[in-house]
């Protein structure tokens, strides 16, 4: 089976943590995400007849991208960049935070999500995506699930290829 | 009629004065064809002017080749450098702590020594004062104390936290997950109180220990309950450098089903219920 090291990243309080719960079980409490600042589980999914066991690090969210320990980063094959859809200053920065990121994971995928899609209206989305300085992957609600396994499938397909 | 046996006359002449003309050229011809065709002819003249080339190549080939190759090896060894230092890195290791070991082995003979010439002068009433109360601040003192049991031997890889290789004496846990935070807990560490210029080396929790031994693609972590004296975690530390250096190649530190399997196995049959041998 193969394994691999997906990075769930992004400012503080756009839903990554509720997206890593939504999406598996989680062995260890979120007090690991404030004492070091990441948290480690994983999810096994079947992709194509294939297996990989997603490796999702959870990183506590920072405003800037730098300030998060680079070791946190190294070796992952994956990336899961959050923005809050009904937070403009999640998404300000966003093609600095990319290309930071892209930077120092030469290689990895990267996924941009835009969560808390149950929280704004199609108009506001229409609006939104225009005004993104990059293009998103995906729309999804933590809340709801909407798009959550969709997106960890997306990925790990990705990385199979 | 005529006409024609003039024509053939005069082909046959024409013939006649070819084979006198150029006879010898022809024979000369079928001869070299011969040769060119019948491969133990050919090599018969061309082996000679061949091997006296290469033993000229052999003679010249420092001199105007060496260059290059001097190139080629700083380009490779370039291009190599992580596979060389995970190969050699082990062996390093075990060479720098048996240098140490016999450097304080030295110094211990040495102070033995002075102490026993230092014995050898005082008298009778001080030689039983230092049997009764002991050495200044050099006392031993023994503890009954729990054998050390070998828990968990995780291979991780150094920057992803992949697990490479896992055996547990219980199996308890999610090893892959385990990894993961020992991994980010090491990354915490290093980062926040040693500037990342060192490497953490043990996580200590009541009776419980994870000694981490770093390598530069790799760390191997081992969790062990139990108390365990220096002397024990010395040869703990010998039994997996020698474990680095036999069993993960360069192609092992990337993970892979096969790599797993087989590293994994080998710290069963090495480490898990072998204490005794391990650190006695």
């Amino acid at each position: 089976m193969t394994s691999k090291k997906v990075i769930l990243t992004g400012s503080f309080g756009v839903g990554k943590t509720s997206l890593f719960n939504q999406f598996i079980y989680s062995r260890f409490s979120d007090k690991y995400l404030t004492t070091i600042g990441v948290k480690v589980n994983k999810k096994t999914i079947e992709v194509d007849g294939r297996t990989v066991a997603l490796m999702i690090w959870d990183i506590a969210g920072e405003v800037a991208q730098d300030k998060v320990p680079t070791s946190y980063f190294l070796g992952a094959s994956g990336i899961i960049y959050v923005f809050d859809l009904t937070r403009p200053s999640t998404y300000h920065s966003l093609t600095k935070d990319i290309d930071y990121l892209q930077d120092l994971t030469k290689g990895a995928v990267i996924k941009i999500v835009g969560n808390k899609k149950d929280l704004v209206s199609e108009a506001d989305i229409s609006r939104i995506s225009s005004e993104l300085p990059l293009p998103h992957d995906l729309l999804t609600s933590a809340k709801t699930g909407e798009n959550v396994n969709e997106l960890f499938y997306q990925l790990g397909a990705k990385l199979l290829d | 009629m005529k006409r024609k046996d003039t024509t053939g006359s005069e082909q046959e002449k024409m013939q006649q004065l070819q084979e006198i003309l150029l006879g010898k050229e022809r024979a000369k011809l079928d001869r070299l064809e011969t040769i060119v065709e019948t491969k133990e002819d050919l090599s018969e003249r061309v082996s000679p002017i061949i091997e006296e080339h290469l033993e000229q190549l052999r003679q010249q080939f420092p001199e105007h080749y060496r260059r290059v190759v001097d190139r080629m090896m700083e380009e490779k060894i370039k291009s190599s450098s992580e596979d060389i230092l995970n190969t050699l890195y082990p062996v390093l290791g075990k060479m720098i702590k048996k240098y140490i070991a016999h450097q304080f082995q030295l110094l211990r003979e040495a102070i033995d020594q002075q102490i026993r010439r230092t014995i050898q002068r005082l008298n009778f009433w001080q030689r039983f004062k230092v049997m009764v109360w002991g050495i200044g601040d050099t006392d031993l003192l023994l503890v009954e104390s729990k054998a050390p049991q070998i828990l968990e031997v995780f291979v991780i890889q150094r920057d992803s936290g992949l697990l490479l290789g896992n055996a547990s004496a219980q199996k308890t846990v999610d090893s892959d997950v385990v990894a993961g935070m020992l991994t980010a807990i090491k990354a915490f560490v290093e980062d926040a109180f040693m500037d990342g210029s060192q490497d953490l080396g043990m996580i200590e929790y009541d009776h419980h220990k994870i000694y981490l031994q770093n390598f530069p693609a790799f760390f191997i972590a081992i969790a062990l309950s139990g108390v365990i004296s220096e002397l024990e975690k010395g040869r703990l530390n010998d039994h997996l450098l020698d474990f680095a250096e036999q069993e993960i190649t360069n192609k092992l530190v990337i993970p892979s089903e096969a790599g797993f399997t087989h590293i994994s196995q080998q710290l069963e049959n090495r480490f898990i219920g072998q204490e005794s041998q391990l650190l006695h």
